[in-house]
């Protein structure tokens, strides 16, 4: 036993006498460490290299845990079983309750009868649509849900009724004695019929509705200089189809309500983004947002699947206001896949043009979504679908038309990597056949024409850091690219995607002319030296208390134990906007820093009237506070809080943050607005089985642009996760609709997720631009890991055996299906004939390579300079070199609503635009 | 998901066991029998054709055991994969099911007697009701095949079970014992093709062991399986295939399975039996298997389109052929 501890046997307080109390320091160890020069930034005189200049939290800097691999702060709680999810909360007197669900794909509810419930011994309460009318849905301008069904069940699985019982075994046979007289109504499964006008749109918007279709959103824009994509040397043109996916978290929804003896109601429920649900449930319930605590327990896995406010949590509520018990629901998977919310079933026509300098003249994309039976998320999906492939890459032009549609099947939502995934798999995989036509390396085409750092994309979005062509240049190397690409045998081969996502979202959903910050973190420090930080955050898995609690324990130099976090519940966190759009650790742990800033000039300043040294000479380490220039004079971190918490107890500071004002003013110029954005690039490498057409990824160098990675072990972790996430989109998870509109595999036999069998090793690269707004310069890493594994994987496809697709998943029936086309097209009767691709450079490699250098140069002078020149996307085609090219290039197209022109030969998405608003109509007021 | 109440029976001997299902059949009850559960209690939270007892036979020692020509029911399946006497096409069949923890409840009789598997029945009782029900677990409703609609005579769920082509292409008998008596058969004949019937057991009657004839160790195979991912999955084909090799180095049998194809797994005598036993078997895989995707016929309730499963047939069945032949090579 070290000699200190031994001191403390026997030990009895003598106030005044004595420091307060031992170990001296605070924490778990009594003995405070040393700075570590190799943890302290440059440009605070340590020894950490600063390769793309400094930070604005360089001086906040203590060396302790951000850039350590850090276990997450809950994980103990979750590997011994002890972290209570949403249906592990248990409450006196609970019951259960049981959603009665539509069994027809559209249909009135003519009548629902409840005799035969009501007799049933142990039944407690029961309750329909009209117990609760109120219109609610993630984003206030589409509320289109109702905690049961009003007029209309719109999907199988669509909630009814809902029933309450002593147990489940009563509630389930409850359940299935509501008697329920319905009117079929005629049902569309087919995303291109809710193009068409129909006699019974799915929804009703009123005056806003477009025409009497089931077009839910529509969006056209149209940027730069069209009329340069005549001079196009390589195109790429292809009509995509992507399969609706779902996020197959572990933990089924599950929600317990509970109003307690005061009337006040706490809902514990697994959620993502606990405020909406907050102020959801003021509106279904008609009661105050005062009266709802809701309690946020352990996420069993969310990834944008349990972001919206849910009908069953309404029933929830409802059903326990009814009892006067706390009721508890939860799912069975299938109910999970009748709630959905996944990935859009989508059908894009992705067109990408390059000139002869190999440039890329322009995109044009075409995206046609599934909305399912609810708007949910899919007004900004509709956008992200085009918007979020305006970078990384600088385009001539840029003409995006999406639609997205309703139609009988469960509602398609937010899912990891939003509304980008499947555009960008089009897009990388369309770079890649540009490149094949062009006869240079695909890697080399795609570092010839990148954005540079600070500068401006075709619709406006301020791009600051961007580490898109380190992490080009890493995987190339990593990979061993250049001796593979085009030179394995055939059935093996090699294949690149880059990806490029939001780090928060610019505008928050509930957008507040008070100018409410996006993220706020309370902090509170008693004598006894542990930090407790409340915050609202929902962490669903991803870290964000443990990031949250890092940022903190760095500025106040304390280690992880003397951090709690305090997060769940509504009464005791300030307001967060939640888990969504890779917004947390960004926006959080700023506001984690501003807050703990706060504190740490409270503490210098005791510090300075304890040893009388100027507050600037004073610097903060392991918990103490000590002269810069001579560590050994100084106060423990304990003593300097006692000093400060002299005549008012308890430090308490808040601190927020809210994204600058960005972007510009034209019809969703908002959307896909972030303070930063992540990059990443990913090389995979296949095998594939030419005769049966199974791909089995072998091997994954994943390198991801996070600004900064504060935690890497759980940066490395989400870039893993999100490969595996995506491999399930692109060789095997759909969700598969019958020819009768059924969905026939909601479970997770048939919902096919890789197993660890098809996991493929995965080496991830964590690239660090060091974003001048993130906290010590971090960006997501959640979402954006996942956009480059798809088009990575395709296009390994078409290096091992010569075959594009254009479909996902890329299940084997599929490759066969286009193995077999290829075959036929060449007259090749065996599969294993097949000639290999090859790739016969052209002289433009030259002109490329060149260029990229160039860049790089260029780039690197750029992200050292504070201040530099203004760029916007367009330089690189010589057109206009300074200001924004709109105001400066009479060419340049900013258009935003179709034309006469346009819409006499609109694409499949954009005859969404064919249709009038009903307020335009004649006669209509 | 919930399962229904049931009463559990607990025999420990298979005497015992015989008589309680008597008893319980001559009472009226139904019943099932339960070894690992894996397939039955699944079928039982989604509310097929699940039943008010069940005998479960773990603890009837007269049903395991396992040597190089006899399998006992209630082995377990990867006692099998992890055994060293067990012939190698047994163990390659056996360590492609499900998964280790799977492997480690579900029997060799389990995986003999699986129940037939559609995309319309494997469903939970909510779903069927919005497709009107299905025809093989929804007795009373009178419910149509949803898969080949318009009859409801012959149910075409499809049987996925690995271990039978591999077990047939070893010969092997399966005996069976109600307290009427003890029989045995081929394995071939013990399966009856209709997804609701799916095999001759009667109301009673349990699969005791399996018996393979003396000379197996002679036999050299392999068990080829079609599946979307390399765990979990049941097979959206499979096809096994052996040779008997004589004392003197000859071929004497050829044999030739298949499942996942059909509601019943199939030994495609007939189309051996055209096949050379000379030296140059394995030349002929080309033709054998273009003959096998011709006898198969897949419906579609499984996963993978019935075209594509029948196209990976010959595929399969040259892959067994080619397999086996280089194990026959390197001895």
């Amino acid at each position: 036993m070290p000699e200190d501890k031994k001191e403390i046997v026997g030990y009895r307080q003598q106030p005044g006498k004595l420091d307060f109390t031992r170990p001296g320091s605070g924490g778990s160890s009594p003995n405070s460490e040393k700075r570590d020069p190799s943890m302290i930034p440059q440009s605070q005189g340590g020894e950490l290299d600063q390769p793309w200049g400094p930070h604005r939290h360089d001086d906040l800097v203590t060396g302790r845990v951000i850039g350590k691999r850090t276990p997450l702060i809950d994980s103990r709680w979750k590997v011994t079983g002890q972290a209570v999810y949403g249906d592990d909360v248990r409450l006196p007197g609970e019951i259960i309750g049981r959603l009665v669900r539509s069994d027809r794909h559209y249909a009135k509810v003519l009548s629902i009868d409840m005799t035969d419930v009501e007799s049933i011994p142990g039944v407690l309460a029961t309750a329909t649509g009209i117990d609760a009318p109120s219109a609610f849905g993630v984003l206030p301008v589409t509320k289109d849900e109702h905690a049961m069904a009003l007029e209309k069940v719109r999907h199988i699985g669509d909630i009814v009724a809902c029933v309450a019982a002593e147990d489940e075994e009563t509630a389930r046979l409850a359940a299935a004695a509501v008697r329920i007289e319905y009117q079929d109504l005629e049902p569309i499964f087919d995303m291109r019929d809710g193009l068409k006008d129909s006699p019974d749109p799915i929804h009703d918007r009123g005056r806003y509705h477009i025409g009497e279709s089931n077009v839910q959103k529509r969006v056209f824009q149209r940027f730069g200089r069209i009329s340069d994509l005549k001079n196009s040397v390589a195109s790429y043109e292809n009509e995509w189809t992507f399969k609706g996916v779902n996020h197959g978290f572990t933990e089924p929804h599950a929600v317990v309500a509970h109003w307690d003896p005061r009337g006040r109601l706490t809902l514990y429920t697994p959620q993502q983004v606990p405020h909406y649900v907050h102020r959801a449930l003021a509106d279904v319930l008609d009661i105050p947002m005062h009266q709802i605590n809701v309690h946020r327990t352990y996420v069993g896995g969310g990834f944008g699947g349990k972001s919206d406010p849910f009908p069953h949590e309404m029933c929830a509520a409802i059903l326990a206001r009814k009892s006067g018990r706390p009721v508890r629901i939860t799912f069975d998977r299938e109910e999970v896949f009748w709630t959905n919310r996944g990935r859009h079933p989508s059908r894009i026509t992705m067109a990408i043009h390059a000139d002869k300098e190999g440039r890329f003249s322009g995109i044009e994309t075409d995206a046609l979504i599934d909305g399912g039976g609810f708007a949910s998320f899919g007004h900004v999906t509709t956008y992200y679908n085009g918007v979020l492939h305006t970078a990384p890459y600088e385009i001539g032009a840029f003409h995006y038309t999406g639609a997205r549609v309703w139609t009988n099947k469960p509602a398609s939502g937010a899912m990891r990597g939003h509304g980008a995934v499947n555009s960008r798999c089009a897009v990388e995989v369309g770079i890649d056949h540009i490149s094949e036509e062009l006869g240079v390396d695909p890697i080399d085409l795609r570092l010839a024409n990148l954005l540079p750092p600070h500068s401006a994309t075709i619709t406006g979005f301020r791009v600051t850091s961007i580490g898109m062509r380190e992490c080009l240049e890493r995987v190339r190397k990593e990979s061993g690219w250049d001796k593979k690409f085009r030179k394995m045998p055939l059935g093996k081969g090699i294949g690149v995607g880059c990806g490029f996502f939001i780090s928060g979202s610019g505008l928050p959903i509930h957008w507040d002319p008070n100018k409410f910050p996006h993220a706020t973190v309370h902090l509170k420090i008693d004598m006894d030296g542990g930090v407790t930080i409340h915050t609202g955050a929902a962490d669903i898995g991803q870290g964000s208390d443990t990031v949250v609690g890092q940022a903190v324990a760095e500025v106040l130099g304390l280690p992880m134990d003397m951090i709690r976090i305090r997060s769940k519940e509504s009464d005791t966190s300030p307001v967060d906007l939640g888990s969504y759009s890779s917004r947390v650790t960004f926006m959080n742990a700023n506001a984690a820093v501003s807050a703990a800033m706060e504190v740490r000039s409270e503490l210098i300043e005791a510090a300075s009237s304890i040893t009388g040294l100027e507050a600037s000479c004073l610097v903060l380490g392991d918990r103490r506070i000590f002269n810069k220039k001579d560590p050994a004079v100084g106060v423990s971190y304990l003593q300097a809080l006692h000093k400060a918490q002299e005549d008012r107890g308890a430090l308490l500071a808040s601190g927020s943050y809210r994204t600058p004002p960005m972007g510009k003013m034209h019809k969703g110029a908002a959307a896909g607005l972030a303070p930063a954005y992540s990059f990443s690039a990913y090389v995979a490498e296949v095998d594939v089985d030419i005769e049966t057409g199974r791909i089995k990824v072998e091997k994954v160098w994943a390198a991801h642009d996070c600004g900064k990675a504060l935690n890497p072990l759980s940066v490395e972790g989400q870039i893993i996760g999100s490969c595996h996430m995506g491999l399930g989109q692109v060789i095997s998870e759909e969700m598969k609709y019958g020819r009768t509109g059924n969905l026939l595999n909601p479970d997770l036999l048939g919902y096919k997720i890789p197993t660890v069998h098809e996991m493929p090793e995965v080496v991830p690269i964590i690239v660090e631009s060091n974003d001048p707004e993130g906290p010590f310069g971090a960006k997501e890493a959640g979402e954006g890991p996942l956009l480059p594994i798809l088009p990575a994987v395709c296009n390994a496809v078409y290096d091992a055996i010569g075959v594009r697709t254009n479909e996902l998943p890329l299940t084997p029936d599929r490759l066969y299906r286009s193995i077999e086309k290829a075959c036929k097209q060449r007259g090749i009767k065996d599969p294993r004939d097949l000639p290999n691709p090859s790739l016969e450079q052209t002289s433009l490699s030259d002109i490329l390579i060149r260029r990229a250098k160039d860049h790089a140069k260029r780039d690197r002078e750029r992200r050292l300079n504070p201040n530099p020149d203004a760029y916007y996307n367009g330089q690189l085609f010589n057109r206009h070199n300074t200001g924004p090219p709109e105001e400066n290039d009479s060419d340049w197209t900013v258009q935003v609503l179709p034309d006469q022109e346009y819409l006499e030969n609109p694409k499949l998405a954009g005859s969404a635009w064919l249709h009038k608003e009903r307020r335009h109509m004649e006669g209509v007021e | 998901m919930k399962t229904p109440a049931f009463e559990v029976h607990m025999p420990k001997t298979l005497d015992d066991a015989l008589e309680t299902a008597k008893h319980l059949h001559d009472g009226g009850h139904d019943f099932d029998w339960i070894s690992g559960g894996t397939d039955l209690i699944p079928n039982y939270k989604w509310g097929i054709n699940s039943k008010p007892h069940v005998i479960s036979i773990s603890g009837v020692s007269e049903l395991k055991g396992i040597s190089a020509t006899r399998i006992g029911a209630m082995v377990r399946l990867q006692d099998i994969v992890e055994s060293t006497v067990a012939h190698p096409l047994i163990v390659e069949a056996a360590g492609t099911i499900a998964s280790v923890m799977i492997r480690r409840s579900g029997t060799l009789g389990g995986n003999l007697c699986l129940d037939t598997r559609c995309f319309w029945l494997n469903q939970s009782e909510t779903w069927r009701k919005s497709i009107d029900y299905c025809h093989k677990c929804d007795e009373g409703t009178g419910a149509d095949c949803r898969v080949i609609p318009n009859q409801n005579e012959l149910c075409v769920a499809t049987y996925q079970g690995d271990l039978a082509p591999a077990l047939m292409c070893l010969d092997a008998r399966i005996h069976l014992a109600s307290h009427r008596g003890t029989r045995s058969m081929l394995l071939e004949d013990f399966f009856q093709e209709d997804g609701i019937t799916r095999n001759v057991l009667e109301t009673g009657e349990i699969v005791t062991h399996i018996q393979l004839p003396e000379n197996s160790a002679n036999f050299v195979g392999s068990y080829q399986k079609l599946r979307l991912r390399e765990a979990w999955d049941f097979p959206e084909g499979g096809v096994a295939f052996s040779v008997g090799i004589s004392d003197d180095g000859t071929v004497s049998t050829i044999n030739m399975a298949s499942t996942g194809f059909e509601s019943i797994p199939r030994k495609h005598i007939e189309l051996i039996e055209t096949l050379d036993k000379g030296p140059n078997w394995a030349l002929e895989a080309e033709r054998l298997g273009a003959e096998l995707k011709r006898a198969v016929r897949p419906v579609l309730n499984t996963w993978f389109p019935p075209a594509y499963r029948k196209k990976m047939a010959p595929v399969l069945a040259r892959r067994a052929m080619e397999e086996t032949s280089k194990r026959v090579t390197s001895g």
